[in-house]
C-alpha cells in the first residue's frame, strides 16, 4: 500500500486518487447483500481503505455486482452503471456472474454478465467473506496501478456490442444510447 | 419648464391616447410610450430646482403645485415604473379587449400620482388622490370575474380612508383658515398636542389603508393578484407608496421632527405596526400557491420595512426607509413583470403547483426574477441590501433589539418564499405541455433587463441615490450622513460596497479557474436523472406541491389572515342586520297601516307623559 | 501593503486547510468511537483529488454557476471573519455584512441544485431552508444581544473587547453562549440535525446529481462552511485568540465536542428539530437579549 508515497502522488495524482478513495454505489444484487454491511462497518472496516458507500451512482466510482443477477435487476444495473462518471470500475463477487454458478439452468438469471456490463475483477467464493473482498480491493489497486482496469474504456469502445446484447434481452430500451451508435446497427434491435 | 405644462401633458396625453385609439392601435401604442418617455425627460429636467405655481382658484382656495427634492424623487420613480409598464403592456395586452380604455386609465393613474406628489395644498392633494383611487379601481377590475370582487374590496376600503382624510382636511381648514401645506407647517407647532394627535390619526388611517399596514392590508392580496400584470407592477411599485408619501408629508413636513418624536402614537405605535406587518406578511407569503398572491403579500411586508425605517426617527432610518421605497418599486415591479411574462407564454397559468423548469426556455426572464428576488431578500451587491443595512444598523445601535429581530426574521421569511417562487417556476423538471414555450418578445424583455441593471447598479454604487436622499433628510431636520459613492462612512461600522464587490468578483474569477482545473464534464438532459436505477416517470418527477410541508403544518394555524376574517365577520353581521331590517317592507297594506298607527300612538304618548319638547 | 495581500491570499487557504483537516478528523474520531481504525486524517484531501479527476455531468449553465457562486461567497465571508490576528476586510459593515454574505452559501447550492431537476434535491433544499429558518430565530437573538451588549456592529470591536479572558461566555451574556452552543450542530449540519444530507432518506439531498469536480467543489464548500460557523462562535463568545495557534486550539475543542455529540445522537425529523430549536435555545437567547438591555 503506497498511500504514503508523496512522490507518486505528485507525479500521477489521478491514478493514486482513484486507488485510495474508491466510492462504492450502495447497490447490492443477489446474495452478496449480506456480506456488504459487515465489510463497511466496525469489525472489518472498509473505510480505512478509503472505500465508503455512497447513495447515488453520480458520486461513485466502484460498482459491485454481488451475486446472481436476475433479468429485472440487470435493467437497473445497466442504468446505474451508465449514470456513473468515468473512470469507473466494476467488481463481481461469486461464481454466478461468471457462468451462472448455482443458477446455471434458471430462466430468470443472467449467465454471463460480461456480455452486458464490463467487469474488471472477479472475486471467488459463494459469497466471499470480507477478508476476500479486501484482497479483491487490493488486487484492483494493483490493476489500476498497471493501467489494466479498463472496463469503462472497453465499454466505450465496444458500445455497439453491449447495446446490441442489452436490446436483444430487453427489447427497446427507454433510455437513449450513452455513446453514439451507428444507424444501421439499430435495425437488428 | 413649468409644472403646469407637466400636468397638462400628463392628463392631456392620456385623453389623446384614448382618441388615438379610435384611429388605429399602432398610433395609440406609439403615443402612449411617447407620452411616458416624454414625462420622464420632463421630470428629470426638474432635478435640484424648486418651484411653486398657483394654478387655479377654487372658491377662494388657491390650488398650488410645488416641487422639492422629495417630490422629485417620488415623481421620477412614478414615471420610470409607469413607462416600463407601458412598454411591457405593448406585447402583453396584445390580444385583449378594450385596449384604448386600458392605456387611457394607465396614463390617468400616472398623471394623478404625479399630481399627488406635486401638490402644494390639501385640496389638490385630495382631488388627485381620489382620481388615483378611482382609476386604479377601474383597472383592477379590468379582467372580469374574481377581479370585480377584489376591486370592490379595494374601493370600499379606499373610500373609508378618503373620508377620514376629508374630515382631517376640513378640520384643518376650520382651525387655520388655509389649506396651503407650507403655511400649515409653520402654524401647527403652536397647536395643542391633542389636536395634533387627532389630525395625525385621521390622516394616518387614510394613508395606512392605501399603504396596506397591518390592520388595513386586507384589500391588497386579491387586488394585486387579479389585476393585469403590468398594472400590478404599477400598483405594488408605486401606488401603495403614495401612502408612504402621505406619511412623510404628515410626519416630517407638517409636524416636523421634534413634534413627531414627542407623539407617542406616531412614533412607537407606528414602529411596532411596521414590525408586525413585516413578520406576519412575509410568513403568510410562504403559504401561498399563487405566484401573484405571494408577491402581493410581500408588498405588504416590505411596506412594513418602509414604515419601520421612516418612523424610527434617526437619519439612518429615514435614509433607509426612503431608499427602500425606491428600491421596492424596482424589484417588486420587476417580479410582477416576470410573472406577467410567464403568464403570457403559458396562457395565463400562474399557479405555482403546476409550473416548473422554465429556465431552459426563458433564461432572460429567469435572470430578471433572480435579480429581483435577490434584491427583495437583501443579498449584498443589490440595492435592497443597502437600504436594509441602514434600517438594521439604526435599530441595533439605538438599542431596540426586538424591532431589529422582527426586521431580520422577516428577511428569512422572504428567503423561503422567494426560493419557493423561483424554484416552482424556473427550476426543476420541465412539464411536457410547456415544451414549446419560447422566450418573451423584446418589448417585454426590455423593462426586465433595465430594472435588473438598475438594481445591480444601485447596489454597487449606492451613493448615487443616497446623495439625493441625504439632502432630503437634511431638509427634514436630520443631521447629515457621510455619503460617498460606494457607501456610507460612519463611526460605528461603515459600509463600503466597493470592498464587497471587488472581493466577490475576484473570488468568482478564482473559483472559475479552480473549476476549470477539473476534468471536462458532459452535458446531460433533464431525463438522465437519478431515479434509483429506473427511467424517470415523465411529468411526475417534480417536487412543487406543498414545498415547505413540515413548516406548513407548524405555522399554518397561526399565520392566517385574522384581520380579513374579522372584517368578513363585521360585513356578515351588517348584512344580517340589514336583512332583518328589510323584513319591515313586507308589501302587505295592513302592516303598513299598523306601523303608521303605532308610530302616532308613540308620538302622542311621548307628548302626553314625557317632557321632551 | 504586501502584508495585506499576503493576508488576503493566506486566509482562504488557511480556512480550506483547517476545514479539510476537520473533515478528516471527524471521520477518524467517529471511527475510533465505533472501535475501528478509520481512514487516515488526510482522506478528504485524497477524495477531493480523486473527484477532480473524474468526468462529471452537468445539467446546464446554472448548475456550474450556482456552485461557483456559493464558493465565491464562502471565500468572501472568510475574508471578513477575524481569526488569530488576521482580518483582511476590517471595517466594511461588520456583522450584518457577514450575516448577509453568508446567504450566498445556501443560495448558490439551491440554485445549482434546482437546475439538477431531481425531486430529492428540491426536498433537500427545502429542508435546508426550513432548518435555516429554525436556527436563525435563536441565532439572530444571540447576535442582537451581543451587538447591543457591546454597542457596536463590527466584529473586530467585539473581539478586541474580550481580551484578557473577559470572554462573553463569562460575562452576564453566558445564556446567549449556551444557546449558541445548543444550536451549533444545526448550523454545521451534524447530527442530530443532519436532516439535509440524509443519505438514507433522500439520497444525500442536494448532492444527488453532483459527480466529479462538482462534488469536489461541494466538499470544499462544506469544509468552508464548517470553518465559518465555528470561527464565528469562537470570535463572538470565546474571545477570538491573539494568534492563530490559540484560535485553532479553541476551534479544535469546540469541534471535538460537536463530533462527540454527532456520534451519539440519532437524526431528528424536521418538525422535532424545529420544536427543539424554537423552545429552549430561543428562550435562553431571549433572556440574553433582556439581560443585555438591562445591563447596559
Amino acid at each position: 500500500m503506497d498511500r504514503k508515497n508523496i512522490l507518486k502522488w505528485l507525479k500521477e495524482p489521478g491514478k493514486m486518487g482513484h486507488k485510495y478513495s474508491l466510492w462504492a454505489v450502495y447497490f447490492c444484487t443477489g446474495c452478496g447483500i449480506i456480506e456488504i454491511p459487515p465489510t463497511i462497518t466496525s469489525q472489518w472496516d472498509a473505510e480505512r481503505f478509503g472505500v465508503i458507500p455512497v447513495a447515488t451512482p453520480r458520486q461513485a466510482n466502484l460498482f459491485m455486482i454481488t451475486g446472481y443477477v436476475s433479468v429485472k435487476t440487470l435493467k437497473a444495473i445497466i442504468r446505474t452503471y451508465e449514470q456513473m462518471p468515468e473512470p469507473k470500475y466494476t467488481v463481481a463477487f461469486g461464481s454466478c456472474p461468471i457462468n451462472g454458478g448455482m443458477y446455471w439452468d434458471s430462466y430468470n438469471t443472467i449467465k454471463h454478465i460480461d456480455k452486458y456490463i464490463p467487469i474488471d475483477g472477479w472475486i471467488a467464493g459463494c459469497m466471499p467473506r470480507p477478508e476476500a473482498i479486501f484482497i479483491g480491493v487490493t488486487k484492483l489497486w494493483m490493476m489500476i496501478d498497471k493501467g489494466a482496469a479498463t472496463g469503462y474504456i472497453r465499454y466505450r469502445k465496444n458500445y455497439k456490442f453491449y447495446r446490441r446484447n442489452q436490446e436483444k434481452l430487453f427489447g427497446k430500451l427507454p433510455w437513449p444510447p450513452l455513446y453514439p451508435v451507428d444507424e444501421k446497427e439499430n435495425k437488428n434491435g | 419648464m413649468n409644472l403646469e405644462i407637466l400636468m397638462i401633458t400628463a392628463f392631456g396625453g392620456s385623453f389623446l391616447t384614448y382618441l388615438c385609439g379610435k384611429v388605429s392601435s399602432k398610433v395609440r401604442d406609439f403615443f402612449a410610450v411617447f407620452i411616458s418617455l416624454i414625462l420622464v425627460v420632463f421630470i428629470s429636467c426638474f432635478y435640484g430646482k424648486s418651484q411653486t405655481i398657483h394654478y387655479f382658484n377654487f372658491f377662494n382656495l388657491p390650488l398650488i403645485l410645488t416641487i422639492n427634492k422629495l417630490s422629485w424623487l417620488f415623481a421620477i420613480a412614478v414615471e420610470v415604473i409607469t413607462a416600463l409598464s407601458v412598454i411591457f403592456s405593448l406585447s402583453y395586452m396584445k390580444n385583449k379587449e378594450k385596449l384604448d380604455f386600458y392605456y387611457f386609465i394607465m396614463l390617468v393613474v400616472n398623471a394623478s400620482m404625479l399630481g399627488i406628489v406635486l401638490s402644494g395644498d390639501f385640496l389638490s392633494f385630495y382631488i388627485f388622490w381620489e382620481i388615483m383611487s378611482w382609476s386604479a379601481f377601474l383597472l383592477i377590475s379590468y379582467n372580469r370575474g374574481p377581479a370585480l370582487k377584489a376591486g370592490m374590496k379595494y374601493i370600499v376600503m379606499s373610500i373609508i380612508g378618503s373620508i377620514c382624510m376629508l374630515v382631517g382636511i376640513i378640520s384643518i381648514y376650520t382651525s387655520y383658515g388655509t389649506l396651503n401645506i407650507s403655511q400649515i407647517s409653520s402654524q401647527i407647532s403652536s397647536a395643542s398636542s391633542d389636536y395634533i394627535l387627532l389630525i395625525s390619526i385621521l390622516f394616518l388611517i387614510a394613508f395606512g389603508i392605501k399603504n396596506a399596514i397591518w390592520p388595513f392590508h386586507t384589500w391588497l392580496p386579491p387586488a394585486h393578484s387579479e389585476a393585469p400584470s403590468p398594472f400590478s407592477a404599477v400598483l405594488s411599485g408605486i401606488l401603495i407608496k403614495m401612502g408612504s408619501y402621505g406619511f412623510l408629508l404628515i410626519l416630517y413636513i407638517i409636524a416636523g421632527l421634534n413634534l413627531f418624536l414627542e407623539l407617542f402614537i406616531a412614533h412607537w405605535v407606528l414602529c411596532w405596526l411596521g414590525a408586525i406587518t413585516l413578520v406576519i406578511s412575509t410568513f403568510i407569503a410562504l403559504l401561498q400557491n399563487d405566484a401573484k398572491k405571494l408577491l402581493a403579500w410581500h408588498s405588504i411586508g416590505q411596506v412594513g420595512y418602509i414604515i419601520l425605517g421612516i418612523t424610527f426617527g434617526t437619519n439612518l432610518g429615514f435614509a433607509g426607509g426612503v431608499f427602500h421605497i425606491f428600491n421596492h418599486a424596482t424589484f417588486k415591479s420587476l417580479l410582477f413583470l416576470t410573472v406577467g411574462a410567464i403568464e403570457y407564454r403559458t396562457r395565463g397559468v400562474r399557479d405555482l403547483n403546476s409550473l416548473g423548469g422554465l429556465i431552459k426556455k426563458m433564461p432572460i426572464t429567469f435572470f430578471g426574477a433572480l435579480v429581483g428576488a435577490c434584491g427583495l431578500i437583501g443579498i449584498p451587491l443589490t440595492n435592497g441590501f443597502v437600504s436594509k443595512w441602514l434600517i438594521y444598523k439604526t435599530l441595533i445601535l439605538k438599542g431596540h433589539p426586538f424591532l431589529a429581530f422582527a426586521a431580520l426574521i422577516g428577511t428569512w421569511g422572504t428567503i423561503l418564499s422567494l426560493y419557493k417562487f423561483i424554484h416552482n417556476i424556473f427550476l426543476g423538471q420541465l412539464p411536457e405541455k410547456y415544451k414549446d414555450v419560447k422566450e418573451v418578445p423584446f418589448s417585454m424583455q426590455f423593462p426586465i433587463v433595465i430594472l435588473s441593471l438598475i438594481i445591480i447598479l444601485f447596489g454597487i454604487l449606492p451613493g448615487i441615490p443616497l446623495k439625493v436622499i441625504n439632502s432630503i433628510a437634511v431638509s427634514a431636520g436630520f443631521p447629515s450622513l457621510d455619503v460617498s459613492i460606494w457607501g456610507i462612512a460612519s463611526e460605528k461600522g461603515a459600509l463600503n460596497m466597493i470592498n464587497i464587490f471587488a472581493t466577490v468578483l475576484i473570488a468568482l474569477v478564482l473559483m472559475r479557474l479552480v473549476f476549470q482545473m477539473g476534468e471536462k464534464r458532459t452535458r446531460i438532459s433533464q431525463d438522465n436523472n437519478y431515479a434509483a436505477g429506473s427511467y424517470i416517470p415523465v411529468d411526475k418527477y417534480n417536487y412543487t406541491v406543498e414545498f415547505y410541508q413540515p413548516l406548513f403544518r407548524m405555522i399554518k394555524p397561526y399565520f392566517r389572515d385574522f384581520v380579513d376574517e374579522f372584517y368578513s365577520k363585521i360585513v356578515k353581521a351588517g348584512r344580517t342586520l340589514s336583512d332583518r331590517t328589510r323584513k319591515i317592507y313586507c308589501g302587505d297594506l295592513g302592516y303598513y297601516v299598523t306601523y303608521i298607527v303605532l308610530f302616532l300612538v308613540i308620538l302622542i304618548a311621548i307628548k302626553l307623559w314625557g317632557k321632551v319638547w | 501593503m504586501v502584508i495585506k495581500i499576503i493576508e488576503f491570499i493566506f486566509s482562504p487557504f488557511l480556512a480550506f486547510i483547517i476545514g479539510v483537516f476537520f473533515l478528516g478528523l471527524f471521520r477518524k474520531i467517529v471511527a475510533r468511537i465505533h472501535q475501528r481504525y478509520g481512514p487516515p486524517i488526510i482522506q478528504p484531501l485524497l477524495d477531493v483529488i480523486k473527484l477532480f479527476h473524474q468526468k462529471g455531468f452537468s445539467h446546464g449553465a446554472l448548475f456550474d454557476l450556482g456552485l461557483i457562486l456559493s464558493l465565491a461567497g464562502s471565500i468572501v465571508v472568510v475574508l471578513f471573519i477575524p481569526f488569530g490576528g488576521i482580518c483582511p476586510l476590517k471595517s466594511s459593515g461588520g456583522l450584518l455584512v457577514i450575516l448577509y454574505t453568508m446567504l450566498f452559501l445556501p443560495l448558490g447550492i439551491a440554485l445549482s441544485g434546482g437546475e439538477g431537476a431531481n425531486p430529492n434535491i428540491s426536498i433537500g433544499i427545502s429542508r435546508k431552508l426550513i432548518l435555516c429558518l429554525g436556527y436563525e430565530v435563536p441565532f439572530l437573538l444571540i447576535l442582537l444581544s451581543t451587538m447591543s451588549f457591546y454597542r457596536t456592529i463590527s466584529i473586530v470591536d467585539i473581539v478586541n473587547s474580550q481580551k484578557n479572558f473577559h470572554w462573553t461566555l463569562f460575562s452576564p451574556l453566558f445564556l446567549s453562549g449556551i444557546a449558541y452552543f445548543m444550536i451549533l450542530p444545526a448550523m454545521l449540519g451534524m447530527r442530530p440535525f443532519d436532516i439535509v444530507s440524509a443519505p438514507q432518506e433522500i439520497s444525500s439531498g442536494p448532492a444527488v446529481e453532483y459527480g466529479g469536480k462538482y462534488l469536489g467543489l461541494f466538499h470544499i464548500q462544506h469544509s468552508f462552511s464548517i470553518f465559518i460557523m465555528i470561527a464565528l462562535f469562537v470570535d463572538l463568545f470565546l474571545g477570538g485568540g491573539e494568534n492563530i495557534f490559540y484560535f485553532f486550539l479553541k476551534m479544535l475543542t469546540i469541534f471535538f465536542i460537536m463530533v462527540l455529540i454527532h456520534s451519539v445522537f440519532p437524526r431528528l425529523r424536521l418538525e422535532q428539530a424545529l420544536r427543539y430549536l424554537w423552545k429552549w435555545p430561543t428562550i435562553f437567547a431571549f433572556l440574553g437579549v433582556i439581560i443585555s438591555k438591562v445591563v447596559r
